[in-house]
Order: structure tokens, then sequence, then C-alpha cells
């Protein structure tokens, strides 16, 4: 199984490489006269009057927890999609396989309901 | 084939097999680099004769040299690092943001035994590496400091994350009609079917069973590259150019033939998921690379086309797009999928 | 030392340093960023061990979710490291405690699968497919933790929202449905009186 993988680290080293290599060519051969108006920050033709890094809206940060949360809802739901077909030829637990997932997936209903409810998934 | 593997063994000795792997994956990257450049050149013509102009046709015969004139410009540009700037991080995020972009290739099965790591769960993996993206523009918004390439990535992180959940629960119900998480073996899925043994393959695969989850994918794909009409991230007229306003030069060209390598990587999976990969859509033709490479072209022509034709969308109705119609879509069809596949009239057997 | 030890060592080495620098870098973001790295490596790890799925899993909802949330988290707090640091002493007793009790922990843990002390070993359960596999055990013999596990993330759902609740709308924007829906009658009352004359009501300057 394992000698499947090793084309994918031996792709993801090359892409790293084909990433970094236009940069340093790049480096290489283009000028570098830089000056304090040319490095300052766009602005819309204003100086820069605070850090840019400022706070942002609580919003973004629900929409990553809500992410988080169905993400993982998906990774449970992977395993099981990917037996289904066994289970639906399966007679012992064909039925059993089908309403536990159902079950799984109305309480996730529940709480998409609840958050839509509470307009968490307003951006108004 | 075997003479090339035979000169490798007697240049390499016991490295052999990953210097072939190296040999592989090149022949990968360099035709998509390529196709990449080509795909500049086909967005602007295509979109140049939609809007009734020409298009670029300057640079060599038709403007064929176009995308080259253009990456040598770009090479030869200054790489402006501005100031409050993380320098480390600025760099990084264009490595970070192609890395996905194309590792995610090594397993995209290119035809029957044409597949570079057949890999149990490649369909997870794909996901799981595409799902990295997002550092890259969040770092490049960040690092940059600067207001407009921080709102930009915020907005591209925010949209990005949102679709990213419609897309998991569309590919639960391509799992569950595949059996299967290794991608060769979801194309090969698509071709049984009543369709099928008829020689009309083309309605066996999973874009016509699983129709709204195909138009769910595609538009996620869409809005996942951050292309018009979901392109808020980089709205030109609201926040100039988004999270790489501050980039130039060479960085910024990684972060373009990252957007497009993406492009072409959510067509080369829409079409192996729902659109049967290397599969010919009727018996009497063969299948082939050949199929795969045509319903890849046709996927960027859609991207292409939907540009030219819809205006962009707001952001509040981009999150509502994602979170309000795709999920609930998403949701109801897993059941429906889950409960035609009960009933006696399962076709999946 | 065959190519899986060393595939091993490379991405432990890394795991290592990376957990270092989460602690001692000085720069929130970057912190986060060495936690990735931590976390890929430790994807790694998992992947040697032939746990594809779980592997890859680690990788899906760690790296592509929860670093994501931690970003914005670091991002959005905009965290003054100087003043975290401020308490490094008094508290350095309590977490030295802590940290040396988890070691110890771990370390019966390990170490005792690592001298055969425990006879539960993991069978070698890679047939086929590592994802079926779990897909198997899961809908089976583990259906209650599984069901418990979707009223946890219903939980997650519900303390998500109720913690970042937002009572008032932030935000001034119209509804343009329902400005058109607007009748005068509902804003403008037209009263009819008699007029009235002015008297004394101004006064006079200099009083």
């Amino acid at each position: 199984m394992l000698e499947n993988y090793f084309p994918v680290l031996i792709f993801i080293l090359v892409g790293a490489v084909v990433g970094a290599l236009p940069l340093i060519l790049g480096w290489v051969v283009s000028p570098s006269r830089p000056d304090s108006e040319k490095l300052s920050p766009y602005e819309c033709g204003f100086e820069a009057f605070e850090d840019a890094r400022m706070k942002f809206d609580v919003r973004y940060y629900l929409i990553a927890i809500l992410f988080i949360l169905f993400d993982l809802e998906i990774a449970f739901l992977f395993p099981w999609a990917t037996i289904f077909k066994e289970i639906v030829s399966t007679d012992t637990i064909k039925w059993f396989g089908f309403a536990e997932m159902m079950v799984f997936i109305a309480i996730l209903v529940v709480g998409f309901v609840y958050a839509w409810v509470k307009g968490a998934l307003d951006w108004e | 084939m075997a003479a090339l593997h035979e000169f490798l063994t007697s240049l390499f000795g016991a490295a052999t097999p990953t210097i072939w792997i190296v040999l592989q994956i090149v022949a990968i990257v360099l035709p998509l680099m390529a196709v990449v450049a080509y795909l500049t050149y086909a967005e602007r013509k295509i979109i140049g004769f939609m809007q009734v102009r020409i298009g670029p046709d300057r640079v060599g015969y038709w403007g064929l040299l176009q995308p080259i004139a253009d990456a040598l410009k770009l090479l030869v540009k200054e790489i402006i690092i501005p100031t409050g700037a993380d320098k480390a991080l600025f760099l990084l995020a264009p490595i970070l943001s192609i890395v996905p972009a194309l590792a995610a290739w090594a397993v995209i099965p290119f035809s029957d035994t044409l597949i570079l790591a057949d890999v149990n769960a490649g369909l997870l993996y794909a996901m799981a590496v595409s799902s990295l993206g997002v550092y890259g523009i969040i770092l490049a918004g960040w690092a940059s400091n600067s207001k407009y390439a921080f709102l930009g990535s915020m907005r591209s992180a925010a949209q990005l994350i949102s679709y990213e959940v419609a897309m998991g629960m569309a590919l639960i119900t391509v799992l569950m009609v595949s059996n299967s998480l290794n991608l060769a073996d979801i194309v090969r899925a698509q071709g049984e079917g009543i369709f099928a043994s008829h020689g009309v393959s083309f309605f066996s695969w999973n874009w016509l069973p699983l129709l709204p989850m195909f138009v769910v994918y595609l538009v996620s794909g869409v809005a996942e590259t951050n292309r018009a009409p979901f392109d808020m991230a980089e709205g030109e007229s609201e926040i100039v150019a988004g999270f790489h306003v501050e980039y130039s030069g060479m960085a910024f060209a990684i972060f373009f033939l990252a957007e497009y390598a993406n492009m072409i990587l959510v067509s080369a999976l829409t079409a192996t998921l729902f659109l049967g990969g290397w599969l010919s859509p009727v018996s009497f033709l063969p299948d082939g690379l050949f199929w795969l490479l045509a319903k890849i072209s046709a996927l960027l022509f859609f991207f292409l086309w939907i540009r030219a034709t819809f205006p962009r969308y707001r952001y509040d109705q981009v999150m509502r797009l994602g979170w309000k119609v795709f999920i609930p879509l998403c949701l109801v069809w897993i059941v429906v999928v889950g409960c035609w596949m009960m009933s006696p009239w399962n076709i999946w057997k | 030392m065959d190519f899986k030890s060393v595939v091993f060592y490379l991405f432990s080495a890394v795991l290592v340093f990376a957990s270092l620098r989460v602690i001692t870098a000085r720069n929130p973001v970057r912190a986060v960023l060495y936690l990735v790295l931590a976390f890929v490596s430790g994807g790694g790890i998992w992947m040697l061990l032939e746990a594809e799925f779980l592997a890859i899993t680690l990788v899906l909802v760690y790296v592509g979710a929860v670093m994501v949330l931690f970003l914005f988290v670091v991002m959005l707090l905009d965290i003054n490291l100087d003043r975290l640091r401020e308490g490094f002493w008094s508290y350095l007793p309590l977490g030295a405690t802590v940290g040396a009790l988890m070691a110890l922990e771990m370390g019966v843990v390990i170490g005792g699968s690592y001298f055969d002390l425990f006879e539960n070993r993991v069978p070698a359960l890679v047939t086929d497919s590592n994802v079926k596999e779990i897909g198997r055990l899961i809908y089976t013999d583990y259906v209650y933790p599984f069901e418990v596990a979707s009223v946890i993330l219903l939980v997650g759902i519900v303390a998500a929202i109720a913690l970042t609740g937002r009572q008032r709308r932030q935000t001034k924007a119209m509804d343009p449905a329902q400005q058109v829906l607007v009748k005068a009658s509902d804003r403008v009352r037209l009263v009819s009186m008699p007029s009235e004359k002015l008297e004394d009501s101004v006064p006079q300057a200099g009083e």
C-alpha cells in the first residue's frame, strides 16, 4: 500500500520545486531598485495610516467553526458512503445500516436548522 | 519504453524507480504548464469573440505567442516586497498555493492503466490536498500588510471553506453509487449500467442520476477557484485585486499559475467523477486518454463561457448560495440516493 | 536502515522541530503555521502505519479546517505576545507539573505496548481498503459511539452559535423589498388644526 503513496510524496516535492524555481529565477533575472514609495503598501494613493492587520468581523470566525463541524460530519459520512453498496446488498444489515445514517443525518439537520433559524448563516 | 527503462537503470542503478517516477511527474506537470499558458490565451480569445472583439493578435501568428511574451514580461519584472510585510511568509504564500494545485494531479486516472499513484483513498486525498489551497491565500493577504490584500484574503478564505462543505457533500453521493474511493474504480463503475449495456454509456455516467450534485459540484468548483462570477475576492472595482494586490513579477505569476492549474484540476475531477473520465460516450468508439482531455476542454470552455456571461455575485449572495441552497440540496440528495438504492428500483447493483 | 525508517525519522524530526517552534515562535501566525507543519508530518507518520484513511482525514480536518479557524482566531484577536509572556515564571511550576504528568502517562502507554505488557495489540486489518474496513467497524460494532459523535457535533454547532451570537444587527443595510412596501400613510400623518396666533412665546431680548 505504501509504495502507492511514494509517487504522491515525490509529487509534493516536485510541486514545491515548481513553485520555488520561478521565484528564484525571477529574483535573479529581474531588477531590484526599491524606493520607499514603491515599497509602500497600496492604498489608492493615500499614505497607509494604520496597521493593515485589523480585527475583522466575528462572522468569519463563526463560518470557520461551522465549516469544521460540517467537515467532520463529511469525514464520518465518507466511510459509510464507501461501503453503502455492500450494506444495501447484505440483507442482514441492510435496514440497520441505512437507518443509522439517517439518524446521523437527522441530528445533523437539527443543527443545521438551528443555525439557519438563529441567523448564523445570514451574511446581511 | 522498456529500452528507456533499461537505459535509466544503467545510468542511475538503484535510484531508477525514483527517477522513473520523477520523469512521469514531469510528463504530467510540463503539459499542464503548457495548458495553463494557452488557457490564458484561449480565455482572452474566446471572451474576445463572445464580446465581438478579436482578442490578442499582435504577438506571433493569431497572437499565439502571447502567453510566452506574458511569461517573459513577468519574469523580468521586479519582485516587490512591501514594507511591513513578513518577508518569509510573503514568499512562501505563492508556493503554498501552487503545491496543492499540482499535488492533487498524482491521483487523477488518465486512462485505464495510465495513473501515477493508484491509491485506495484517491478521492479523499484529492479533497484533502485541495483543501490546503486556502493557506496560500490567507498567508498572502496577511503577509502583505495591506488592507486590500487582507480583506480580499479573508473574503476568499471564507468563500473557499463554505463551498468546500458543499463539494464534500456532493462527493458523498458519488461514493454511495461507486463503492470505492479510488478514482479509477469510480470511473469504471460509471461504465456499467442499463444504458451502458445498450451501447450509450454516456447516459450511465454519474451526471444523469446525480444531476443536482453534478451542478452543485461544478458551480462549487467555480467558486473554489475564485473564478467569475464568484471572484469577489479579487473584485477589481471594490478591493482592486484581492489577496495578491501586493504581488508582482514571478511571485504574481505563481498565483496566476495556481489559479489556472486549479481550474484545470477541478475540470479533471468533474470529468472523472461525473462525466466518465476516459470512457467513451458510445460503445463503437474506443475509450482512452483522448476522451478525458476532450471532457476537460469542454469544462474549461464552460468556465470561460460563464465568465463572459454572468455579472459578479454580491458577497452575501455567494454565502447564501453556498450555505442555504447547496448544503440543504446536498443533504436532501444524499437521503434521496440512499432511499433510491434501498428501493427495488436501485440501478447501481 | 530501510527507506521506510528513513522517512519515519525524517517526518519525526520535522514533527519534533515544528512542535518546538509552535511554543517558541514569537509571532502567533508563525506558531500556527508550525502547528500545520506538525500535523502534516503527523499525517505522514500515520501513513507509514498504513492508516491511510486516518492520515488523510487528519490533513483534511485538522490542517484543512481546524488550523484555518486557528489562523482566523489568531488574526481576529490580534494577540499581544509580550503581555502573554508576563506571567511565565509564576505559571511555570504548574505547567511543568502538568507536562511531567502527561509525559509520564504517555510513557506508560507507549512503554507498555513496547515491552508487550498489554495484550490487546491492534490486528493489522489492511486487506483491501482501509476506509471500507473502518466503515464496516463503525457502522456495525461502534454504532452507538458513532451516533453519540453526531450529538457531540450538534452540541458543537449550538455552542458555536450561542457563543458568537449577535443580538443586534451590525449593518445598516436596507432591504429594498421592504422599502418599496412602505405606504405614505405609515410614515406621515397629516393633521388638520386651526392656525394659532403667536403670543408671548418669543422671549424679548434683554429680559
